[in-house]
């Protein structure tokens, strides 16, 4: 009796996993636009890339995604780099964005933006984010309302490619008279045990694609401090990682706190981005050797975009 | 955890206590039981659980001390002539009547001071400021523990059932504290009674196949109530209470419908995962809703909706009222007086009153709550007092009151009133539902449905026709229901194919239509904040 039982559940579990699956399809977003559905399309414009062209793959949340200026640091130094930065982001959600990015891109630096390593998180959001995973249903459930008819049976094509490359551009000015945030201390800001596997296995996985995994802590008054700054230390000894705290370098990055963020220190605005990224650029061509692409013909649409980057400076 | 919907509870904690039910020997299942619920209370007030822990101690010792008391008596009794019995049974029923007073009174002080204070201090306050006296009160404010309302009338109903010889009282204090903490009745109830649950929960029932899907699709049902209908109508209901002077009068008894709903659909989908939940460990936990909105009239509707309390107060407060002397005498007089209809009517409804009073309080500290009660107090004693009057003109102008016709007008009727209180209900406040009131009877216009103006307030058309479809589920299953049938067992009686077909189609209705996820707010549960 309990075999019948046991074997009709395996059934009945077989039978959902396949509903559940065959729903995933249809809602998951078939082009990585917004019309299609597809969730951070900023992030997600990694996607529309050329396969293998992107050198620098930057993870982490709004810090990461307001810092870092890709078609500054292609402009400076031609290497490829793609901020997939979201709003809040948690470790698992950047890990989801490296597996993601690893499918067709080789990258050959993976920055990690350390604030998301203080983002904390609770087990069952991991366990949320697994079934969002294996089950997009879970995610892109609300795509019901605008399905397309391509969503049934059509095959998924990415042609969107964003010019920023994941950067938010903002040339907002609201300053801040906060100077002295990064005061010496040896207080050691706790990292949890969640967020310290994740770096674990987000350090495993790219080593594992022959991608340097590093530590990058970009300018933020609000966000960052000394403690924080000799956690994430232990953390980059304990793991073996590069790390580097761009709050220290305020010789070599003459950050204007009065003009280069857009919200008191919180995140810098384009001003602020571009001096970060320009020192970003150098500093990683020369520190990893990275090649410049701009005379190259298969980066030629990198070209384009700058150039319309360019524009929608100069219109703001 | 934060609910019966979350994914803690759904995911690891049922599976997990479910799976160690079944591991444990039968007869240590109810310490495991009682472990996880006072994790369960843990993990969502923390060391608030220090006042369940209270009240449980307060209720074993009181307990024990009654049952002490009885035996005295009891030996007494055998001991001593006819003659004497009568006053040794008054003594001691004095002896219990004090301790039982006092732990009640413990029990409620204990949530009258944590719920009520701010409320008496804001009103106490306000008088002050009227008679324009320059005192400044410190208004206190207290964290509520998970579930306190729920629990201490459990807790009261165990005391005065061993006061009053119903049960034995428990002396396992491990045992007494899983009634009162059981994980599955601790945040919106029902109300149980010791002697419907402590069998279920000490004996350590074996888990039956059958049972276990009953309580699957049970919670299913309960959480297509919740995820697609009430949490799906909250962002238009928010915004039609937050800012109803926005809105013309169509619009906010439009709200006050969809927040009737809204409520029935969340607070019944509970009961459904909560009995769902017992079921799949064999327990029989009680209805708390029966079809409500089938009632002809609101004393009918109390019988249906949130049955548990209407019980609880019905055996604690009204028939205590109804049998104590002075009303006895009253009753007998006023009956000479007025004759058989108003003269018990008129000592009934002063522990009607009392009933709906505390029913008020019970709901929360605000004086639309009060008003709420007083208000199904009103309409339940106007009914009665017109009965008569109804009854004549009925007869004189042939009205067929077995009529399908007559019963629809009394369901609608009926159906009006509750929208009207709950409106009140939910209203932040007294003079905010007032002003909604005014605004339906003065201003009433159907131009926000004409104009599409309903659909930019949350839900979009799609949303309501999900909403549609939903609770037309609901109603037709409540109609099959009504009728004497049951749904899940004439499911179970069909071919597998179709079966497993309907449980495919509601789990992938749930998943996609469900309001969760990006962009919603789930309710947070209405009840357990009372």
């Amino acid at each position: 009796m309990k075999v019948k039982y046991i074997v009709r559940s395996f059934l009945f579990m077989t039978g959902l996993l396949i509903c559940l699956g065959t729903a995933s399809i249809v809602v998951f977003p078939k082009n990585n636009t917004m019309e299609f559905g597809m969730r951070d399309v900023n992030a997600n414009g990694i996607l529309g890339e050329n396969d293998n062209t992107i050198d620098v793959l930057v993870l982490g949340d709004s810090e990461s995604y307001s810092s870092i200026s890709p078609m500054t640091i292609w402009n400076e130094t031609g290497i490829t780099s793609y901020v997939c930065g979201t709003s809040a982001q948690q470790l698992y959600e950047s890990m989801n964005f490296l597996k993601q990015a690893l499918q067709n891109q080789k990258p050959k630096i993976v920055i990690l933006e350390t604030n998301a390593i203080y983002r904390n998180f609770s087990p069952v959001k991991m366990i949320e984010n697994g079934f969002n995973q294996l089950f997009p249903i879970f995610q892109y459930h609300n795509r019901w309302k605008s399905i397309l008819p391509v969503d049934f049976g059509g095959s998924i094509e990415y042609t969107w490619r964003d010019d920023l490359k994941g950067f938010k551009y903002s040339n907002k000015i609201e300053g801040t008279n906060a100077q002295d945030y990064m005061s010496k201390t040896d207080k050691i800001a706790e990292i949890s045990e969640l967020n310290r596997q994740y770096v674990k296995e987000m350090a495993k996985l790219c080593e594992e694609n022959d991608a340097k995994f590093i530590l990058v802590s970009t300018p933020s008054t609000v966000n960052w401090n000394y403690a924080r700054h000799n956690g994430i230390c232990l953390l980059a000894d304990e793991y073996e990682l590069d790390y580097y705290d761009l709050n220290l370098l305020s010789k070599e990055i003459l950050i204007d706190w009065s003009q280069d963020t857009r919200d008191k220190g919180d995140h810098l605005n384009y001003y602020g981005a571009f001096k970060v990224s320009k020192y970003l650029a150098h500093f990683l061509k020369e520190k990893y050797a990275l090649s410049d692409h701009r005379q190259e013909k298969e980066y030629q649409s990198w070209n384009e975009s700058y150039q319309r980057y360019q524009t929608i400076i100069a219109q703001n | 955890m934060s609910s019966y919907f979350s994914i803690e509870y759904l995911a690891l904690f049922l599976p997990a206590v479910f799976i160690f039910y079944n591991l444990m020997p039968k007869k240590y299942r109810w310490l495991l039981l009682l472990l996880a619920s006072y994790l369960f209370f843990w993990l969502i007030s923390g060391k608030l659980i220090l006042y369940l822990i209270s009240a449980t101690c307060i209720v074993y010792i009181i307990a024990l001390h009654l049952e002490k008391i009885q035996s005295q008596r009891n030996q007494l009794l055998e001991k001593k002539e006819r003659s004497e019995r009568k006053a040794i049974r008054i003594f001691y029923q004095k002896k219990q009547r004090k301790l039982v007073t006092a732990g009640v009174l413990i029990l409620i002080g204990i949530l009258a001071v944590l719920k009520y204070s701010g409320f008496i201090g804001i009103n106490i306050q306000s008088i002050f400021s009227l008679l324009h006296l320059p005192i400044t009160i410190q208004i206190p404010s207290f964290v509520l523990p998970i579930g306190i309302s729920f629990y201490t009338l459990q807790a009261v109903s165990y005391l005065l059932d061993v006061y009053r010889e119903k049960i034995k009282p428990e002396w396992n204090f491990g045992k007494l504290a899983l009634y009162m903490s059981f994980f599955l009745t601790i945040i919106e109830g029902p109300i149980c009674r010791y002697s419907d649950m402590s069998i279920q929960l000490y004996e350590g029932r074996k888990v039956s196949w059958n049972q276990f899907l009953y309580g699957m699709q049970r919670i299913l049902y309960g959480l297509m109530k919740k995820i697609v209908i009430a949490d799906r109508l909250n962002l238009f209901i928010k915004t039609i209470f937050h800012d109803y002077n926005s809105y013309d009068g169509g619009m906010i008894a439009f709200g006050a419908l969809l927040y009737t709903c809204q409520l029935y659909m969340e607070f019944s989908g509970t009961m459904d995962i909560v009995i769902g939940s017992g079921e799949i460990f064999s327990f029989k936990i009680l209805e708390n809703f029966r079809q409500p909105f089938f009632s002809k009239t609101i004393s009918e509707f109390w019988q249906r909706w949130h049955i548990s309390l209407g019980l609880w107060f019905k055996d604690y407060i009204f028939y205590p009222l109804s049998m104590s002397d002075p009303l006895k005498k009253m009753t007998s007089w006023a009956r000479k007086k007025f004759g058989n209809h108003y003269g018990p009517l008129m000592s009934g409804s002063i522990a009607l009153f009392c009933v709906w009073l505390a029913n008020g309080f019970w709901h929360g500290s605000g004086w639309n709550y009060i008003f709420f009660g007083l208000y199904h107090f009103t309409l339940i004693l106007g009914g009665n007092l017109i009965e008569p009057v109804s009854n004549r003109l009925c007869s004189y102008f042939k009205i067929k009151r077995e009529s399908i016709l007559y019963h629809f007008f009394q369901i609608v009727r009926t159906g009006i009133l509750v929208v009207i209180g709950e409106l009140f209900f939910r209203a932040q406040g007294l003079r905010a539902g007032i002003h909604m009131f005014i605004k339906i009877c003065t201003n009433f216009s159907l131009v926000s449905f004409t104009d599409s103006t309903v659909f930019s307030i949350g839900m979009d058309r799609q949303d309501f026709i999900i909403v549609v479809i939903a609770v037309m589920t609901v109603f037709v299953i409540s109609i099959i229901k009504e009728k004497g049938l049951s749904v899940r067992e004439h499911i179970s009686k069909e071919p597998i194919v179709l079966r497993w077909s309907l449980y495919y189609m509601l789990i992938l209705f749930i998943v996609v239509f469900g309001a969760y996820g990006t962009g919603y707010v789930p309710v947070d549960p209405i009840y357990a904040n009372f």
